[in-house]
């Protein structure tokens, strides 16, 4: 104790004065002078040749790595005298390297199961383009030149892939154009409702004073039952695609914006949000900048669970008849095929497999991504 | 011993008791022996070596403190004990031997349940979510005693009450059928710790048992846990990181950095004798060891990301004076004395000597002494032609309506004057936080008026004098974490003002504002493109700083801006404020519960009690001559980093009954000059007599 007092160094550790028994003049990239202008950090140079180190100052490395290559040759005598301090070395001790998208990639693309059924699914979507073209025959017309051979309720053959329907058309190019209506059809209904329920939902719960209206609105539009709204607006105005598909829209956006209101709520009184206030932030961007990002796992996991239930609804709707029939959707075969599926089970089992498939690979591909999108899941 | 071991003020009976404890560690068996443990966690693909080859013994009858920042895996380490890691972390290696049993071992919950709770208990932090609020509060401690000491129905009952009175709870009878939400905070922890030593555990693991609670509050529970050891003959594990605490309650205390303890020793060792540079470092960046007006002594950096591997001795890159041996090997633990051990290469015999930083006198000043100051401060509101910033009249905030309706802040009044450090200080639920959040207008108020260079800017006023009232009015928060939007890159964090004002010229402009203003805050301008998680919480409030700084403000409402910090990183933060007001010539309004810290950096302290502020001083005429009972009380509960003084203060408790305001109503009086002090005129009379 007693000889460690009368220290030959009498070095006090404190910010302001490092100072040791050599000090040779300033010796700091610029980097080290931006931090702190004015706690003059001296590079401490004692004796030690650090000519032979290089100071790569854009590459990032570990604690202690810096000079560990060096160090080691070092005599022992080196090794306990004093080492540099690198002040950005203290800075940078606690990185990793992130980006968002980047992280949200890598995460969704671990989840095996989900990437192959996105991988079907574009094929899928794919197929439903080129799927007519490699047939010979086209879906509405009614093959009437086979001499000597019924047409109708042909089972699935060589020349009839998918066999045909009551009526003598070839039902692979009716199941795959139907599949490509369906899907346009739900894509779009889905993709207008987030929207139109998003930005809905953040001023419901963002803006205090819209509150009590929104929320009546919902309730007035809620309690009545929404296939009412629809037998009137297929019987009043038309059943054509683009009416109903603005119809669907104009229903489906209340539970979405419920479901963001409510998380608005969560994130509404934040500090970051009182910082932005403070600094004036005008209610757009708090919203599209604050709010909304937060919002993304939750609202891509909505927007994928929709679309194979936009699927299911266009079934109910063209079951009691209220979409147009000249485009054939999912829906319309499957109501088609239900009356003799007993005898021609195949008319029900194709276009329940699409649908069934695209409604899994929806669940497994909004699960994995919208878990992947949530920065908790980003180490 | 050295000549640093010299105090005055030290107490003979505390001195025999820690040489008692000090011949016990030499003399007698270990009770529980950690050897070289560690723990590993997996989170997601990535493993986390939280606790790295740590060693411990723990002697009977004994209160080990365990210090560290958060993150030092000080909770991990003793969670290991009782078998309550989550479910991604598991001990890799090691034993941890207590009743002949290698606890590190255990595999299932049947061979854990003999121990947990009936020989190692635990407290937990947070009182509020370790209850269940659907249970009445007897029933909770009626289950712990069934479950593990045979006794039940009405004995058990009992029991429970016993335990409710044992903790200090008054009326236990009746509270026995009351459900949390009915208790405070300082009441929930007690009947938490009661709980705890229902079945007379014999180590007891509080851990950061009065972090949630106010200091007055803290220091009660400190009390009964030294109260409830005694009765019991329990051993006490302490983990926390506030030092006052530590020199409170422990025997012995281990500091413990990157998941490894890297110095351990007698209180009296670890205060006036430490050895590791961490320690040292620790010690003297707390601000009751600050010179006013001078620069704390801060640590650089943040502790090491225990995802990569740590090579050498893990506090090297932050060490100033870190040996060049510090990169390449890990130091083994060096005997000081045989009861006291440190990690660093420092104490081997081939390293250069080095002088402990920190003077003994420093720590065994005792509070009401004034703290020193470098040359003579000149406070702002002193000087003749002072000039007032911010005024706040008979300010009245109050929330809800009708039955409701809750008061939180009620006729304040105050003066701020430009260039000065104005402080309220007060417990949770006072009102300060209100207070600031009306000056800035983020909260509405009911009542009085706000004046900004004696222009209104309290209720509606013009869109010009908005923007400048925005511009020049800046707050920083709390809590880094919540405070910076997680989903935004830091450049657009901090460049947020001034878009919204459209306050530069072209996008080169901005960036280079944006980078004058991080480097103004000390952090590397490349940090601009990252996303505020990847910094740690020091960094983290430095951006949020930057972002306030870049709008050119005047003045700053600062709301507990180093509440939230890790002690190692407070003292940055600190000094960054401090040279800002120097540079830029800034106001503050400075929020706080922490006496300690407001002393430092305060012109002016004002005192804030249910939404009134009952007194107001310059800082060291405060601390000086307080007068308004519950000043004095709060100053008495102010944890001292000294373990003799520590243990020895009066604790002073103030009972707001001891107002009489039926008939004499109180006033804000100016009692001496800038001393001001609210009470009626019989309270008055009694504090000028104490002030002559």
């Amino acid at each position: 104790m007693a000889k460690k007092n009368d220290a030959k160094l009498d070095v006090r550790y404190s910010n302001s004065n490092v100072e040791a028994q050599t000090e040779l003049p300033v010796k700091e990239d610029d980097r080290v002078s931006a931090i702190g202008a004015d706690e003059s950090r001296k590079v401490v140079n004692l004796e030690t040749n650090y000519d032979a180190v290089e100071l790569d100052t854009g590459k990032e490395y570990g604690p202690g790595s810096v000079h560990t290559a060096t160090r080691s040759k070092m005599p022992e005598k080196q090794l306990f005298q004093f080492a540099e301090y690198r002040a950005q070395d203290a800075e940078r001790t606690g990185y990793s390297n992130y980006s968002y998208w980047k992280s949200v990639w890598a995460n969704f693309i671990k989840k095996k199961v989900a990437v192959f059924m996105a991988c079907i699914f574009f094929a899928l979507i794919i197929f439903t383009f080129i799927a007519p073209a490699i047939s010979i025959y086209d879906a509405k017309t009614v093959r009437i030149d086979f001499p000597n051979r019924e047409t109708r309720f042909v089972s699935p053959n060589s020349h009839f892939w998918f066999g045909t329907d009551s009526i003598g058309c070839d039902y692979w190019c009716q199941v795959w154009s139907a599949t490509r209506t369906s899907i346009i059809l739900s894509v779009s209904v889905s993709v207008g409702q987030i929207f139109v329920g998003v930005i809905i939902g953040l001023l419901w719960g963002y803006v205090r004073k819209l509150d009590r209206f929104f929320t009546e609105l919902y309730n007035f539009i809620d309690n009545i039952p929404t296939i009412i709204y629809m037998t009137l607006i297929a019987l009043m105005i038309g059943k054509s695609t683009l009416i109903m598909a603005i119809a669907m829209i104009a229903f489906y956006w209340l539970g979405t914006a419920r479901n963001i209101r409510n998380l608005v709520f969560m994130y509404r009184d934040r500090e970051y949000n009182l910082a932005s206030r403070c600094l004036g932030t005008g209610l757009w961007r708090i919203l599209t900048k604050n709010i909304f990002p937060y919002l993304i796992s939750v609202i891509v996991l909505r927007l994928a669970l929709s679309i194979p239930g936009i699927i299911a609804y266009e079934t109910t709707l063209s079951y009691l008849g209220l979409l147009d029939i000249s485009t054939p959707s999912l829906g319309i075969l499957l109501r088609d095929a239900r009356s003799n599926f007993l005898e021609y089970p195949y008319l029900l089992v194709f276009p329940a497999a699409i649908v069934s498939l695209i409604t899994v690979t929806f669940y497994l591909v909004g699960n994995a991504f919208s878990d992947a999108c949530d920065p908790r899941n980003h180490v | 011993m050295s000549e640093n071991m010299k105090i005055n003020t030290r107490s003979a009976s505390l001195e025999m008791e820690f040489a008692n404890r000090a011949k016990q560690v030499l003399s007698t068996e270990p009770i529980l022996s950690a050897r070289d443990v560690e723990v590993e966690f997996t989170l997601r693909g990535q493993r986390l070596n939280a606790i790295r080859r740590c060693s411990l013994d723990l002697y009977d009858g004994e209160t080990l403190a365990i210090v560290g920042e958060s993150g030092s895996g000080k909770s991990v380490f003793t969670k290991t004990f009782v078998g309550m890691l989550d479910k991604n972390g598991s001990i890799t290696g090691g034993s941890i031997m207590y009743d002949g049993m290698d606890l590190a071992k255990f595999k299932t919950e049947s061979q854990w349940r003999k121990i947990r709770g009936k020989k190692i208990a635990m407290v937990t932090q947070d009182p509020m979510t370790s209850l269940n609020p659907l249970k009445k509060i007897g029933i909770q401690i009626k289950e712990a005693i069934e479950l593990n000491q045979n006794v039940h129905g009405a004995a058990a009952k009992a029991k429970a009450i016993e335990l409710l009175e044992l903790v200090g709870i008054p009326d236990a009878a009746r509270r026995y059928s009351q459900y949390p939400h009915e208790f405070s905070g300082g009441m929930r922890q007690r009947v938490v710790i009661a709980i705890a030593v229902a079945c007379n555990p014999q180590i007891l693991i509080c851990d950061e048992p009065t972090t949630a609670l106010d200091v007055t509050i803290q220091a009660q529970i400190l009390e009964l846990i030294r109260k409830l050891q005694k009765e019991k003959h329990m051993t006490i594990i302490y983990i926390t990181h506030d030092l006052g605490v530590v020199a409170n309650v422990a025997d012995r205390v281990a500091v413990m950095y990157a998941g490894q303890i890297i110095e351990i020793g007698m209180a009296n060792e670890i205060f006036f004798n430490p050895r590791h540079p961490y320690t040292w470092a620790l010690l003297s960046a707390m601000p009751q060891l600050g010179v006013k007006g001078e620069k704390l002594p801060a640590i650089d950096g943040t502790p090491p990301n225990l995802f990569n591997k740590v090579t050498g001795d893990s506090f090297a890159p932050r060490n100033k004076k870190a040996l060049n041996i510090d990169f390449l090997e890990e130091p083994p633990m060096f005997d000081v004395t045989p009861t006291h051990q440190a990690k660093t290469w420092m104490l081997d015999k081939r390293a250069p000597e080095l002088k402990q930083p920190i003077d003994v006198e420093k720590l065994s000043r005792k509070m009401n002494e004034p703290q020193p100051t470098s040359g003579d401060i000149e406070h702002p509101h002193m000087s003749p032609d002072r000039e007032a910033l911010v005024e706040v009249k008979n300010l009245q905030v109050t929330f809800g309506s009708g039955r409701k309706k809750f008061v939180a802040v009620d006729d304040v009044n105050f003066t701020i004057y430009k260039g000065e450090t104005f402080s309220l200080v007060g417990e949770s639920g006072s009102g300060k936080t209100t207070i600031g959040r009306a000056i800035v207008r983020i909260n509405p108020i009911t009542n009085g008026e706000v004046l900004y260079r004696g222009e209104r800017i309290s209720g509606k006023i013009s869109k010009e004098q908005d923007v400048n009232v925005i511009r020049k009015c800046q707050m920083i928060f709390q809590d880094p974490m919540a405070s910076l939007n997680e989903r935004a890159k830091v450049d657009y964090i901090v460049s947020e003002g001034l878009y919204n004002h459209k306050l530069y010229k072209n996008e080169h402009d901005r960036q280079d504002k944006v980078k004058k203003a991080l480097e103004e805050v000390g952090l590397l301008p490349e940090f601009s493109s990252r996303f505020p998680h990847e910094f740690s919480g020091g960094q983290r409030q430095r951006i949020g700083i930057a972002r306030s700084l870049i709008m050119e403000p005047e003045f700053i409402v600062a709301d507990e801006p180093i509440s939230a910090l890790d002690v190692s990183i407070r003292a940055q933060v600190l000094n960054l404020l401090n040279d800002l007001k120097k540079n830029r010539g800034l106001t503050y309004l400075f929020i706080a519960h922490d006496l300690s810290v407001v002393r430092f950096i305060s012109d002016r302290i004002a005192v804030i009690h249910k939404g009134r502020i009952v007194e107001l001083a310059e800082a060291e005429e405060l601390f000086r001559h307080p007068l308004h009972p519950y000043t004095k009380a709060l100053l008495s509960a102010v944890p001292n980093p000294n373990p003799y003084l520590e243990r020895e203060k009066k604790l002073m408790v103030y009972d707001p009954s001891c107002h009489d305001y039926s008939v004499d109503k109180p006033i804000w009086c100016e009692i001496l000059p800038d001393h001001f002090v609210y009470g009626n005129e019989l309270e008055l009379d009694e504090y000028r007599k104490e002030l002559n």
